[in-house]
């Protein structure tokens, strides 16, 4: 069972995105109503805000953080169009017993694209500091911060032309060294265009260029694509939300070194129909083995791997806070290590937003880290 | 009901519908047109600048067409006339008047809506002046004391009353009847005023300027401010929808080049959205019909708009947001659906709050979503925090146990662990590469053809130990002792080998035993079995080795060599046994009579070589996403790496690189680091001899130190670099503080801040030790 505690976000309009940092003890979202804000825990563990500011002049699609090795950073991508990049910094005043207070500072404001920013994501840290965008215009923009310490200064190294719109925009975080930088960007063109929605670029070392490597056969809007987190695969799964959620492994395949770009097989390696509406949003676990989704139904679902081609629902996040464990998962029960019990229905009230399903850990047990 | 255009010579600044919005008259510098709006089209009725003897007249900034007279449109010139033509008269007498008025440009004009032949102009030359198109002269001229107007609109509710703007960020309500003074003047936007518009029934004035804000006033009264919407561009014009009360058409001035539709209680996300300009588009005039418009652009392009041809910004607005952080908590927030929460109860009140940051809601409003929009926020923590995947992982990670010892006793060690926390397919996994690259079956099959007594010897640690102590075990396993661990380590880590074979053994020995073997010897007094082995082992060495060799060596390889199942479908147990037990009876009614006949041979050269298959149980943990489990068996494996042949450099770097990966997200920096240390690859073990540079400064003169050592440039001495508080030099860990450079041990320093905040020097300066 999971615990649903309800945090008042006081956003005044959709929150477009939320984003754990790297080691999930801070919280960003972004909104329509133009602001970002920043959570941290307190002492009892629940989320207060740390930051809020009006981080654009239009609604704030995304917001994304940098590897904690370049500092406190957050990129942020509107419908402005512009991207900005923000630093948090402890201001200069460091009393006895209290710390200075911390604000964001816009770096930078990335203003070429001519419409609407869909996507930011920071590129893998083995790159360095890199930022890809893409846009409604159909652009995908990559730039670099030549010099990590100095967040101000970024060049737009590559500007690759899709013909559709885009919507989301994904890296391949894959560390190993055989497989070059990867991204992944899909388009929420709402009409049924020949030839598929989701785009699979690569970067040649040789040509300095991102070429497209592949275009994946969905047909349907696509709202959402993320890559596996790939700590030692040899191929790459990519999530991707449409009408329902794909599930998609891409397997270099080696022979083709002649040519200098590398092939990928492509296959489906799970297709859910679960959330039976559109699905905005797929994300995943910090090793690779859920996938996480959320659609039109209220539900965020879980999916687990069992193998390079097999997928099974394992659990359904409701948003008034319970877990209803699907049958597959109760079957399964015995040898899964995921969180079990009956579901309960809560009950969403004024008074009691935070509902305690179960006991929590002793606080004499140690805590994690 | 289509959305269509028709292009012109020249950039269009303005355009006015006739009464009846059957017509339409644009206007640029080099344009000045009148339009049929047919069904699908635009058709040209009247062209007036085909005349000869062009003048500045026939460029205009705007247009009005007369709501009570269909002849008459007059237009703001360039050259600061104001012109009234004639559309039913010919050639040059289409000019009915040529006001010479204004000294500077006319930036607006508009005809009265109900008074006949009453017109208004604004200026840049900051009057504003009063026509009864009749008339040769204005009738009246009011200073509005700014440098320039920007717009002039009549109010809809009161004839006599007019709303100027001005560049100064100012809106004047004027009377006509008084020209004086105006009657109220507040300064609107922190810049440029560049339009105004009416509201057609309720008392709103809406004024756009280049502070990139809309803002709506309530005017009767003091004027208030009732709603602010932040666009992403100055707005240089603005127009309210007909019968949609809340709202308004805008145009920027610059950078964007689409017409949005906002809903005034929705101030951040256009409800619709227009982009089929190229450049800017200059107005905006609805045909009456609420969902049809007329824009013209700077793209020299005349547009018929309708909505079914609308953008919905909103529409393709993700609703939706989820993310998942390193402890399986969950973060996802979504739009609340409010025909769901309207009708629940319990939220109704939650609704409601929401519903008081949106102001003023209508409840005479039909059903209309749009401003509605909120999200929630929700934070799913497991509850059951232990049996979380990730505090197995830092569990697992912190018990594992990855040098110092042999590759067998790690691996007992490692599986201990796995089966202590839940883990029994992973555990099973170290049995197997224990089993299969321990050094007792290193030493039997891969390269000691003296196999027999390898495997006596390691069959019979347990016997010996009970009877000799723990030197032999301990000197058979030194081997793998190579790093620094003294003596304490092994004698302690003895009987934790012991305890972990007690555990563990029964299960794993099973594939040196035979078929009757018990599973139920788990929980066991385990020295028992050891003597049930020993016993059975011991006594008659001869025999011993009749039994060993075949079932020992033969049963391991033709059970793998079978394809028996790998790691993956070891979940469940007994089944896996069973099948296991089958095969070796099998195996070993095939492989009888070769066994027997050439024994020795078979054992000493290997038919078959277990490394594809433990790369392949390694390739399926690590498409699980189980990279610690992969990394740690590379790890233990030492030397023994050299066997998995196939195993590309990358692949393995990818896998230690995979788990610091995970590592440092538990921020588990200790282990992280044992992994690359460990690492046998340069690429990986040279990640913590980067950035080791620390420079602090000479606590004296707080000049930084660059040399190797404390040695101060300027102070030529390093003294200041000892320990604050023991006067000693500091060996292993300092700290310092990075406000007065003053530091030392770390215990000592940790001891004086829990008591002080001053620093232990005396320099005054507030210290601080933030321990994590």
């Amino acid at each position: 069972m999971f615990e649903c505690q309800e945090i008042s976000a006081e956003h005044k309009d959709l929150i477009h995105d939320v984003s754990y940092d790297y080691y999930g003890d801070r919280i960003a979202t972004c909104s329509s109503d133009q602001y970002v804000k920043v959570w941290d825990r307190n002492k009892e563990g629940k989320w207060t805000l740390t930051s809020s500011w009006k981080a654009h002049s239009a609604s704030v699609w995304k917001v994304t953080w940098a590897n904690p090795e370049f500092g406190q950073v957050l990129a942020t991508c509107s419908f402005d169009r512009t991207v900005a990049v923000w630093e948090e910094t402890v201001g200069d005043t460091p009393g006895p017993g209290k710390r200075g207070q911390r604000h964001w500072v816009r770096r930078t404001n990335l203003v070429d694209s001519r419409t609407s920013v869909t996507d930011v994501k920071f590129g893998p840290k083995a790159q360095g500091l890199q930022l890809a965008t893409c846009s409604a215009e159909g652009i995908i923009r990559i730039y670099e911060a030549p010099d990590v310490m100095n967040l101000s200064q970024w060049t737009l190294q590559h500007e690759v032309q899709c013909k559709l719109p885009l919507s989301c925009l994904s890296w391949n975080p894959s560390p190993n060294r055989s497989h070059p930088s990867m991204i992944a960007v899909g388009s929420d063109e709402p009409h049924t265009t020949p030839g598929g929605k989701v785009f699979i670029y690569e970067y040649s070392e040789n040509s300095r260029k991102w070429n497209k490597l592949e275009t994946l056969n969905i047909t349907e809007p696509v709202h959402d694509v993320a890559f596996s987190p790939n700590l030692g695969r040899v191929f790459h799964i990519l999530g991707v939300a449409t009408n329902n959620v794909r599930i998609i492994n891409l397997t270099p395949v080696e022979d083709s070194q002649l040519s200098g770009l590398t092939k990928l097989e492509i296959e489906t390696a799970a297709q859910f129909d679960d959330h039976n509406s559109t699905v905005w949003r797929v994300c995943w676990n910090v090793n690779g083995a859920v996938l996480c989704s959320t659609g039109d139904d209220g539900c965020a679902r879980m999916f687990r791997i069992l193998s390079k081609t097999s997928w099974k629902p394992e659990g359904v996040l409701k948003g008034e806070g319970n877990q209803v464990p699907t049958a597959v998962e109760a079957a399964h029960g015995a040898t899964q290590h995921i969180p079990q019990g009956s579901p309960v229905g809560s009950i969403a009230s004024q008074t009691a937003r935070y509902i305690k399903l179960g006991s929590i850990s002793q606080p004499s047990r140690e805590p994690w880290y | 009901m289509t959305t269509f255009s028709v292009a012109q010579e020249g950039p269009l600044n303005a355009l006015a519908l006739n009464s009846t919005n059957t017509q339409v008259v644009i206007g640029g510098r080099n344009v000045f047109k009148v339009y049929q709006i047919e069904e699908d089209k635009f058709r040209e009725i009247c062209n007036l600048r085909t005349l000869k003897h062009l003048n500045l007249n026939f460029s205009c900034n705007d247009i009005t067409w007369s709501p009570s007279d269909d002849h008459y449109v007059a237009t703001a010139a360039t050259n600061g006339h104001v012109c009234v033509w004639n559309l039913t008269k010919m050639g040059r007498a289409m000019q009915e008047q040529d006001y010479q008025d204004h000294k500077r440009t006319v930036n607006k004009v508009k005809f009265h809506a109900t008074e006949p032949f009453k017109l208004i102009s604004g200026s840049q030359d900051g009057t504003m002046r009063y026509f009864d198109i009749r008339m040769k002269n204005a009738v009246s001229v009011f200073y509005s004391n700014t440098e320039s107007v920007r717009d002039v609109q009549f109010c809809p509710h009161n004839s006599y009353v007019f709303s100027a703007v001005s560049e100064n960020g100012s809106v004047q309500l004027w009377d006509v009847r008084k020209p004086d003074k105006s009657q109220h003047q507040f300064t609107a936007h922190s810049g440029p005023v560049f339009a105004c518009d009416w509201h057609p029934e309720a008392t709103w004035l809406a004024t756009a300027s280049r502070d990139k804000t809309i803002k709506v006033w309530e005017m009767t009264g003091r004027p208030t401010l009732e709603y602010t919407i932040h666009t992403i561009a100055s707005i240089g014009y603005v127009k309210w929808r007909p019968s949609h009360k809340y709202q308004l058409a805008s145009c920027a001035l610059v950078i964007d080049c689409s017409i949005n539709i906002w809903d005034v209680r929705r101030p951040y996300i256009p409800f619709a959205s227009f982009n089929e300009h190229r450049d800017i588009a200059s107005g905006v005039a609805w045909r009456g019909d609420p969902n049809i418009f007329l824009s013209s652009g700077r793209d020299n392009v005349l547009y018929q708009h309708s909505f079914s041809d609308a953008q919905k910004p909103a529409s393709k607005a993700n609703p939706q947001g989820i993310t998942l952080n390193t402890k399986g908590e969950v973060v996802y927030s979504k739009k609340v659906n409010n025909t769901i929460t309207s009708t629940n109860s319990s939220s109704q009140n939650s609704l409601s709050k929401a519903v008081g940051l949106m102001r003023k809601i209508s409840t005479s409003q039909p059903i209309d979503a749009f401003h509605l929009a909120w999200s929630r926020t929700y934070n799913f923590n497991p509850n059951n925090v232990e049996e979380q995947e990730s505090s197995i992982f830092i569990k697992l990670a912190k018990s594992y146990i990855l040098h110092g010892r042999s590759v067998s006793e790690l691996c007992d060690h490692n599986s201990a662990v796995a089966t202590q926390f839940g883990k029994n397919d992973i555990a099973v996994t170290w049995k197997i590469v224990k089993t299969m690259y321990g050094e007792e079956f290193v030493q039997n099959s891969m390269n000691n053809p003296k196999q027999e007594e390898g495997s006596c010897s390691a069959l019979e640690i347990p016997d010996e130990q009970k009877s000799k102590g723990a030197e032999t075990p301990a000197a058979q396993f030194s081997g793998g002792d190579e790093e620094t661990e003294n003596e304490d380590q092994v004698d302690n880590a003895f009987p934790n080998y012991l305890n972990v074979r007690n555990g563990c053994l029964p299960r794993g020995d099973f594939f040196f035993g035979e078929n009757e073997l018990d599973v139920e010897l788990d929980g066991a007094p385990i020295f028992m079995d050891y003597y049930q082995y020993g016993y059975r082992m011991n006594p008659t060495p001869s025999e011993q080795i009749d039994w060993t060799v075949p079932n020992e060596a033969f049963p391991i390889r033709h059970e793998i060599l079978d394809r028996s199942p790998p790691p993956e479908q070891f979940p469940d147990h007994l089944h896996t046994i069973n099948l296991r037990e089958e095969q070796s009876v099998q195996v070993k009614v095939d492989d009888q009579l070769p066994g027997m006949l050439v024994n020795v041979k078979q054992c000493s050269k290997p038919s078959w070589d277990p490394s594809p298959i433990v790369i392949q149980t390694l390739h399926h943990y690590a498409t699980l996403g189980d990279i610690q489990t992969v990394a740690c068996i590379l790890l233990v494996l030492g030397e023994s790496r050299k066997y998995l042949a196939g195993l590309s450099e990358n692949l393995q770097e990818h896998w230690l690189l995979g788990y610091i990966e995970l590592l440092s997200k538990y921020r588990l920096w200790n282990i992280s680091n044992q992994v690359i240390k460990l690492a046998w690859l340069p690429s990986v073990s040279q990640l913590n001899q980067m950035s080791t540079t620390m420079n602090t400064n000479c606590g004296k003169c707080m000049k930084p130190l660059q040399r190797v050592g404390w040695l101060c440039d300027r102070c030529h001495t390093s003294e200041n670099a000892l320990c604050s508080i023991c006067h000693q030099v500091v060996r292993g860990l300092y700290v310092w503080c990075q406000g007065c450079s003053h530091g030392g041990h770390i215990g000592h320093l940790k001891q004086w801040l829990a008591q002080k905040r001053v620093c232990p020097t005396g320099c005054g300066h507030m210290c601080e030790y933030i321990d994590n």
